[in-house]
């Protein structure tokens, strides 16, 4: 079935971006722009390859890549946060610094030469479901904790204390100071948490492509940006609107048994993702960013 | 430290320093440019070291890879004539308040523009006619490129940071289109413009081409823009405060979509010199970063098209340096990313590029 196969893949390849898009909507609802997404991905993902080379095993990436997600997120934070640079320009920097950084490296240390995935695990009876059954349950560990992370995200934004504070610092920091918060530990957590899950993300594509290789993530990390905004920031409508784009990026990969896309060219089917994000973007037109977002806070306590 | 960027400068009515204000805070201003350039020597010496390599040696090679004899001059200058080019990319939008962050894509597409159009433009033309098309073509393919995210912000408020760098993407795919299917040859490029429709070597020695010529024009052009012209005017009152502008009866959207499309079409430029001026056909994977990395040239120009000049040859020099370190040590060639964007943040963290606030989020 050309249905199930294109369903299937896209389920495995919208979870690099499902996840990168949680980290994003953590920071942004607490104020937060994070163009350099794309980068943290980056490291993951490379973080990942170096787990694999030199700790044994795709869990040993997964943990490498935490590592990095948390040392990546502690340096954008200072940056972001208590030093207050522009956060689109130094976003960009820390693209080009990861695909700098990166590439520098795996020169360096990355021989890996076999295919490294996390394995498929088939849900005992639910993968017996015609269509769904392939498409959701024969998929592998960091897709399950992916789709369960949604109700998590939610909770932690909507039902606790933290997520209270944090959303207040993105809609107004003023009075979240005033009622007495720290705005500019609210934003700490929620930048060093969401690069930790952006970088689980480089994890999930490093595991769907089988390897490193130099700029893997090509635009993933961007397309989850507008991820966020098609979904305004609800974790439910994140999953949807990634199976979306993961579904349009599996596309091309099925295209030869789909009639109407079978003579277009591999490098013109490239581009399918990326438009349905152009496009995505402008059918959210009324999706407007919390109204802090991306602008750095000054507390008045510090006011000169 | 802990200032705002911007904030003291964002009033108009702010008074006039005193003399002796104005060397304390320029002694400062200099004490943190030298901080900064401190830190990024520290950061990337320490990165040297561990890639087991004396900083010493890898600075010597650097030098002798970016400006140690006049053939390596020769494509540092080149580079500046492509960094130049893209750093206007970013530098125009960005004045108008708008983050062009897609010049690398209007860079592809205006050399696959260049490449088809020197290859397919009729062989009755005289040599410079067909320069000059395919140098206009290309220019207003990369505006085509920089007009789709400005007019799509205009009418329906997309955000143009995602769309233009969608189309950076878009534009690379294109490229690579060009490469494998329209214009195939036997190496990982399109077929070769034939020579006497590429822009001519201008000193002799070095493959330094017309394409200097070109972009120091571009520069010339963008800055009687910005200062000579209404529309210079305009987009930097729309960069100020977008609903002052508006209220004082500017069309703003027309401002938001020429400044990208004049952005975009540098960017496009930049592509017909990189085509025509560098390397004889669409070459895959031709651009390292180049039109990210004018992003940097335009914040460390301060946004000023005449800065933009040493802000590019700075730029080109730790690219092209980066090759000598690669040449001589192994290191890949990516390295020079690492010392570039390191240097910028730090730059931008120590305030010494100062950026204006945005108003508000939109």
């Amino acid at each position: 079935m050309i249905l199930t196969d294109v369903f299937a893949l896209g389920v495995a390849l919208m979870i690099p971006m499902l996840w990168a898009a949680y980290g994003e909507t953590l920071m942004e609802k607490a104020g937060v722009l994070n163009v350099g997404i794309e980068g943290v991905m980056l490291i993951g993902a490379f973080s990942a390859a170096l787990g694999v080379e030199y700790g044994g095993g795709i869990y040993a990436g997964l943990g490498f890549a935490i590592v990095a997600g948390l040392l990546s997120g502690i340096v954008l934070a200072l940056l972001y946060v208590r030093i207050g640079t522009d956060q689109i320009v130094t976003g960009i920097m820390f693209n080009i610094f990861a695909f700098g950084l990166t590439t520098t490296l795996a020169v360096e240390f990355v021989r890996a030469t076999e295919v490294t995935s996390f394995a498929q695990v088939e849900i005992p009876a639910l993968s017996e479901i015609p269509f769904f059954g392939e498409v959701l349950f024969e998929q592998n560990m960091l897709t399950y904790a992916a789709f369960l992370a949604a109700p998590l995200v939610f909770y932690v934004l909507h039902r606790t204390w933290y997520g209270l504070y944090a959303r207040s610092s993105s809609e107004y920091p003023r009075a979240a100071e005033a009622a007495g918060l720290s705005v500019w530990r609210l934003r700490y957590a929620a930048v060093i948490g969401g690069c930790v899950l952006t970088a689980i993300g480089g994890v999930a594509l490093f595991s769907s492509s089988g390897g490193f290789v130099s700029g893997l993530t090509d635009g993933r990390g961007f397309i989850a940006l507008a991820i966020v905004i098609l979904a305004r920031w609800n974790p439910y409508w994140i999953v949807a609107a990634s199976l979306l784009f993961g579904v349009s990026e599996a596309l091309q990969f099925q295209a030869d048994r789909i009639g109407p896309l079978k003579d277009v060219p591999p490098d013109i089917l490239v581009m399918i993702p990326y438009v349905v994000t152009i496009v995505a973007v402008v059918i959210a037109r009324a999706s407007r960013y919390p109204p802090a977002v991306g602008i750095p806070y000054k507390p008045s306590a510090k006011a000169s | 430290m802990a200032t705002p960027q911007g904030l003291e400068q964002r009033s108009p009515l702010r008074s006039l320093p005193s003399l002796t204000d104005s060397l304390r805070s320029r002694r400062e201003a200099l004490l943190r440019l030298l901080a900064a350039l401190a830190a990024t020597l520290a950061i990337f010496s320490a990165l040297i070291a561990a890639l087991g390599v004396n900083p010493l040696d890898a600075f010597s090679a650097y030098w002798e890879g970016a400006a140690g004899n006049k053939f390596n001059f020769g494509q540092t200058l080149m580079i500046a004539s492509l960094l130049a080019c893209t750093g206007l990319a970013a530098a125009i939008p960005f004045q108008a308040h708008l983050w062009n962050v897609g010049g690398e894509g209007q860079l592809w597409v205006g050399a696959v523009a260049a490449a088809a159009l020197a290859l397919k433009l009729p062989d009755g033309l005289a040599d410079w006619q067909a320069i000059t098309l395919t140098v206009i073509g290309a220019t207003l393919a990369g505006a085509l490129w920089g007009f789709i995210p400005g007019i799509l912000k205009a009418t329906a408020g997309a955000n143009e940071v995602i769309t233009s760098l969608m189309l950076v993407f878009i534009g690379i795919a294109l490229g690579n289109y060009a490469i494998s299917t329209l214009f195939p040859s036997q190496s990982n490029q399109t077929e070769s413009v034939p020579f006497d429709r590429l822009l001519p070597n201008i000193w002799t020695g070095t493959l330094v081409t017309a394409g200097v010529l070109l972009a120091l024009g571009a520069v010339v052009f963008a800055f009687v823009l910005m200062s000579g012209t209404s529309l210079g005017f305009k987009i930097r009152a729309v960069g100020l405060n977008r609903n002052t502008a508006r209220i004082s009866g500017m069309s703003t959207g027309r401002v938001i979509v020429l400044s990208f499309a004049i952005g975009g079409a540098f960017g496009g430029l930049a592509g017909a010199i990189a085509v025509l001026g560098i390397n004889g056909a669409l070459v895959a994977g031709f651009s390292a970063n180049f039109g990210f990395l004018g992003i940097a040239v335009a914040l460390v120009a301060r946004l000023k098209p005449l800065w933009i000049i040493p802000s590019a040859l700075l730029f080109a020099g730790l690219r092209t340096g980066s090759g000598g370190l690669q040449a001589q040590t192994g290191i890949s060639a990516t390295v020079g990313e690492i010392l570039v964007t390191v240097l910028v943040v730090l730059l931008l963290a120590f305030g010494v590029i100062r950026l204006r606030y945005a108003e508000a989020a939109q």
